[in-house]
């Protein structure tokens, strides 16, 4: 089998740094999902490749106490995503899927923070393997 | 103005006597969209009429189709008597008549009629229901169905007789008129029927009253009321009831939630929640909520830019160790305003960001010390506002050998007011800076089986400035630790607390993607400190010198399977915490488990491990049969939290819903019940829940 | 316009005399047939038939035409009816008059096509064979 370092000259993500430009989020999740993803794959220097994405979070109570307070709460994630050139023909797709948890044993205050953290977290994993998965396939297209 | 021409086709036309035109073998009537298959068609120019004979088949444009022996219709169509007919409504509704007459191209009249949804084959005849009826007038123009002196009848046996009875027809998706009722029996009211009226209040409002009485003189009316507005829509739902739970109390909820655009992109979504007393949604199997949240947030999202600004008020209807938690010294009232703006780094290069918020909450008790009426050691009364600005900066670098390096830095200034704590009253203010240095060395590579993995070590060194205020920690008191955060400046949730101290990340990923499209993927990571500040509880993972490992393992298969696990142990391999998650979703099945395993922890005022498996999952059992398993089990208490077993009936036109569950907590407004749940819809009317799979007809 | 065309406007007296002209004829005496060509006109009473060639068959005492079988493109018309065609051949004896390829027979509104259409002009009657199609107004209109 054969192992490159993806960003080494020649290697298959030699050009990706900068090449692709995520839509434009329309919520927070794409505001940090965005965000992540430009910190990993750099900000777009042009409009070669475009990548949209489809956000989907369910929050399920979990840890339910013999007193019915839920404790917990698992947000689970996908993101169904797929890369076009400037014509819009697909080059890559996929969907990243993932979980975070927070805990609601705390104060009001605390339990908002948790919540929207988990939340930020989710983004952050999803975007990574977003390009992860980039990383595996951006040889076949840039 | 064009004039409306009907054509004919047939294998032989033939004309004779003055006016009269025969047309035989396949012959076809198209016009206005309507098109009529026979045998044998006479066409009188003359008294502009059209007899049809032989199997006659009349579609029209909006999906509805008439089956008769023999027809006299006015030449357009729309006028006359179809014999022994057999009319098909969107292709869902049969309505078999003795004799048919359309009346000025709007009603239909069928005598002597059976209408039904079902399956009818020819072996056995007789559908699953049916309804006869002496007349029947559909009216095309209100989609509307009025039956004279109708008998249901299910599997051949009349069950009811109503002399009249109106029913909108399949196309027809919003009329006013009865829903189908469904039967609830739960231990705390007794067996009762609810029974749903909607009406419409004009075409962009409408309302569903839906009266509930049970047994155990359980009395309530529900309200939901919707509205769509140009730029937005509201819905509002409520009830009242009186019932043998809280004698002689008046009982009920409100439940309001609207979004509406407003210009310049931004956004305004509300929500109000309120109940009369805490057990109240849970005995109505409303919801289970034990925290009402009602808020109000302006927002705008655009690709550099986060706007908020929001209000929320909490109010709690938990139970804790038996004591409902006290309102009064949890923080009630909190407004937020948070403005993120992203932008290029200018002359640094990279991507840098600059947030500005403000937060403050409010207690509604007055006093400045803590009490124990709640379990947490804040002042009972302290209110709080701070204001904050940060400003980060990243950037990468891809050098030679593939290895992409990351400079990165965050400050922050936060000003603090604290009101009501006579320990940590009056103003603090901190500034708070972190920068990062972060190596990642991407693998990619095939093997021999046509997978690609991808494999990438990262580590990363931080150095943070150390907080010396004493700003307690109130938004930051539960910390997580997973891949989300292993690599972050700062792990704390909030703004309350911030990570000091120098540390180094370290992680390692290697993810398989094979051929066929699953993939594999593994993760770990640790956190090294210089020095341990004790900022975070054990059960966090990320105390002491080194943290806890963290591993992760995910599974996914197109298709619909994810199963996703993550743990925290300590060097001796002692489990911190521990999540799992599989969530499977096909056509003939589904499965959502999960199962969480967390240490006590007095710091997020944990006090016992909790240990809890959840399971969710449904199985069709034969093509029309789908049963239903759901259970939540507390390792800890040992025993079930909640059961819940369901079986459906669904087929082209019947869907039965049966359901029982027991909720097995208990607590001083919460008593343990058993809820039965009977819901019978018959299928094909007004475009309600989508039909099943039509049954086959044997031989 | 008659407030109801009748179908039956296709009745015609087929004992009347009658007349053909043409560019040209050549007659042949062995098989007793005259063939007429070059817009050819033939006329019976109201009957009024075109094409572009005509062949006359006469009846054995060699005066009186017994059939006539007009090809290249055939038009037929009376005082409320007109048909078109391909082919026709009318025996007058008979007075049946079949017209056969790509039919198109019009009654005031409305017109029927088809490939074979027989036409009884002693009874009025009609019949059009092949995949028909017809149009009409409903509503007589």
């Amino acid at each position: 089998c054969t192992f490159t370092p993806a960003y080494a000259p020649g290697g298959p993500a030699a050009a990706l740094q900068g090449a692709i430009r995520v839509d434009a989020p329309s919520d927070k999740n794409g505001f940090d999902l965005v965000e992540r993803l430009e910190e990993r794959l750099g900000r777009p220097q042009g409009d070669r490749y475009r990548l949209s994405y489809t956000i989907r979070t369910e929050s399920i109570g979990v840890g339910v106490t013999p007193e019915n307070a839920t404790t917990r709460y698992n947000l689970r994630g996908t993101v169904d995503w797929v890369v076009k050139n400037a014509a819009g023909t697909p080059l890559a797709e996929g969907t990243a899927a993932s979980f975070t948890s927070w805990s609601a044993t705390g104060s009001t205050v605390a339990g908002l923070a948790a919540e929207e953290d988990a939340a930020y977290r989710l983004m952050r994993i999803l975007a990574d393997q977003i390009v992860t998965r980039l990383l595996a396939t951006a040889g076949s297209f840039l | 103005q064009t004039v409306d021409r009907a054509t004919l086709t047939a294998n032989q036309v033939s004309v004779s006597g003055d006016s009269l035109l025969v047309a035989q073998g396949d012959v076809e009537v198209q016009y206005r969209g309507q098109r009529l298959r026979a045998q044998r068609i006479t066409y009188d120019r003359a008294a502009d009429r059209l007899r049809f004979e032989g199997p006659i088949y009349l579609t029209d444009d909006n999906g509805n189709f008439v089956r008769a022996e023999t027809a006299d219709l006015s030449a357009d169509l729309t006028e006359g008597v179809m014999n022994s007919a057999r009319m098909v409504l969107n292709r869902q509704m049969q309505i078999a008549a003795r004799q048919m007459f359309r009346a000025g191209g709007r009603y239909t009249q069928l005598t002597d009629t059976v209408a039904s949804s079902c399956q009818v084959c020819t072996i056995d005849p007789v559908p699953l229901w049916e309804i006869r009826a002496r007349r029947v007038v559909h009216d095309q123009l209100e989609q509307q169905l009025y039956f004279d002196r109708a008998q249901l009848r299910f599997a051949g046996v009349p069950v009811f007789y109503l002399p009249r009875l109106r029913m909108p027809d399949p196309t027809l998706d919003r009329a006013t008129g009865v829903m189908m009722p469904d039967i609830r029996t739960t231990s705390g009211l007794g067996t009762g029927i609810k029974l749903p009226y909607f009406i419409t209040l004009g075409s962009s409002r409408d309302l569903t009253v839906t009266p509930y009485l049970s047994t155990k003189n359980g009395r309530t009316l529900e309200l939901r009321y919707r509205e769509a507005f140009r730029t937005g829509q509201i819905e509002v739902t409520g009830a009242t009831s009186r019932d043998d739970i809280l004698p002689g109390e008046a009982r009920g909820y409100l439940h309001a939630s609207g979004d509406f655009a407003l210009p310049r992109d931004f956004r305004l979504t509300f929500q109000a929640e309120a109940v009369s007393d805490p057990a109240y949604l849970l005995d109505y199997g409303i919801s289970d909520k034990d925290r009402l949240d009602s808020r109000i947030e302006v927002s705008r999202t655009r690709r550099n830019e986060y706007i908020s600004g929001r209000f929320i008020n909490f109010r709690s209807i938990r139970d804790i160790d038996g004591v409902p938690e006290s309102n009064a010294t949890l923080p009630t009232l909190i407004g937020d305003f948070t403005l993120h703006r992203r932008f290029s780094g200018g002359p640094l290069g990279g991507e840098a960001g600059l947030m500005f918020q403000t937060h403050s909450h409010y207690r509604t008790s007055t006093l400045d010390y803590d009490t124990d009426v709640d379990s947490d050691d804040i002042a009972d009364g302290r209110d709080m506002s701070r204001a904050s600005l940060r400003l980060d900066w990243r950037r990468n670098w891809v050098t030679g050998p593939g290895i992409v390096v990351s400079t990165m830095a965050e400050v922050s200034a936060d000003l603090y007011n604290i009101r009501q704590d006579a320990t940590y009253g009056g103003t603090h203010s901190r500034l708070h800076g972190a920068t990062g240095l972060e190596l990642r060395w991407p693998w990619v590579g095939g093997t021999a089986d046509g997978a690609t993995h991808v494999i990438e070590p990262v580590m990363q060194l931080v150095l943070a400035s150390r907080d010396g205020s004493d700003i307690p920690n109130e938004d930051s008191a539960l910390v997580e630790f997973d891949e989300g955060n292993l690599f972050a400046l700062d792990r704390f949730a909030g703004s309350d607390a911030h990570e000091d101290g120098a540390r180094l990340n370290v992680g390692l990923s290697w993810t398989r993607y094979a051929p066929s499209g699953w993939s594999l993927a593994l993760a770990g990571g640790r956190v090294f400190r210089r020095e341990d500040f004790g900022q975070f509880s054990t059960a966090s993972g990320l105390d002491g010198v080194t943290s806890d490992w963290l591993a992760t393992a995910q599974v996914t298969v197109p298709g619909g399977l994810s199963l996703t696990n993550r743990a925290l142990f300590d060097g001796a391999f002692g489990i911190t915490k521990a999540e799992f998650r599989l969530d499977l979703d096909r056509e003939k099945y589904a499965l959502s488990t999960s199962y969480i395993w967390l240490q006590a922890d007095a710091a997020e005022n944990r006090i016992a491990d909790t240990q809890e498996l959840y399971l969710n999952g449904r199985y069709a059992l034969t093509d029309t049969w789908t049963g239903k398993l759901s259970g939540r089990y507390d390792f800890e208490a040992d025993r079930a939290t909640r059961a819940g077993l369901g079986l459906e009936f669904r087929n082209e036109c019947l869907l039965v819903d049966l359901s029982l569950s027991r909720r097995f907590t208990s607590s001083t407004s919460v008593k343990p019940t058993t809820d039965f749940g009977l819901s019978v819809d018959l299928l094909g009317f007004g475009g309600s829940a989508k039909p099943g799979p039509a049954r086959k007809c044997r031989g | 316009q008659q407030a109801n065309i009748a179908f039956g406007g296709l009745k015609q007296d087929t004992s009347l005399p009658v007349q053909v002209e043409a560019d040209n004829l050549t007659v042949e005496q062995a098989t007793g047939t005259a063939v007429f060509s070059g817009n050819v006109r033939v006329a019976q009473g109201d009957l009024k038939l075109a094409a572009a060639r005509v062949q006359v068959e006469y009846a054995a005492d060699g005066k009186a035409i017994e059939r006539l079988h007009a090809s290249g493109g055939v038009t037929m018309a009376n005082a409320t009816d007109a048909a078109e065609s391909k082919e026709a051949v009318y025996t007058i004896g008979s007075g049946n008059l079949v017209m056969t390829g790509d039919v198109l027979l019009t009654q005031g509104k409305s017109a029927i096509a088809g490939q074979k259409l027989v036409i009884d002009l002693k009874a009025g009657t009609g019949t059009m064979q092949g995949r028909v199609s017809t149009t009409f107004v409903p509503g007589n209109k």
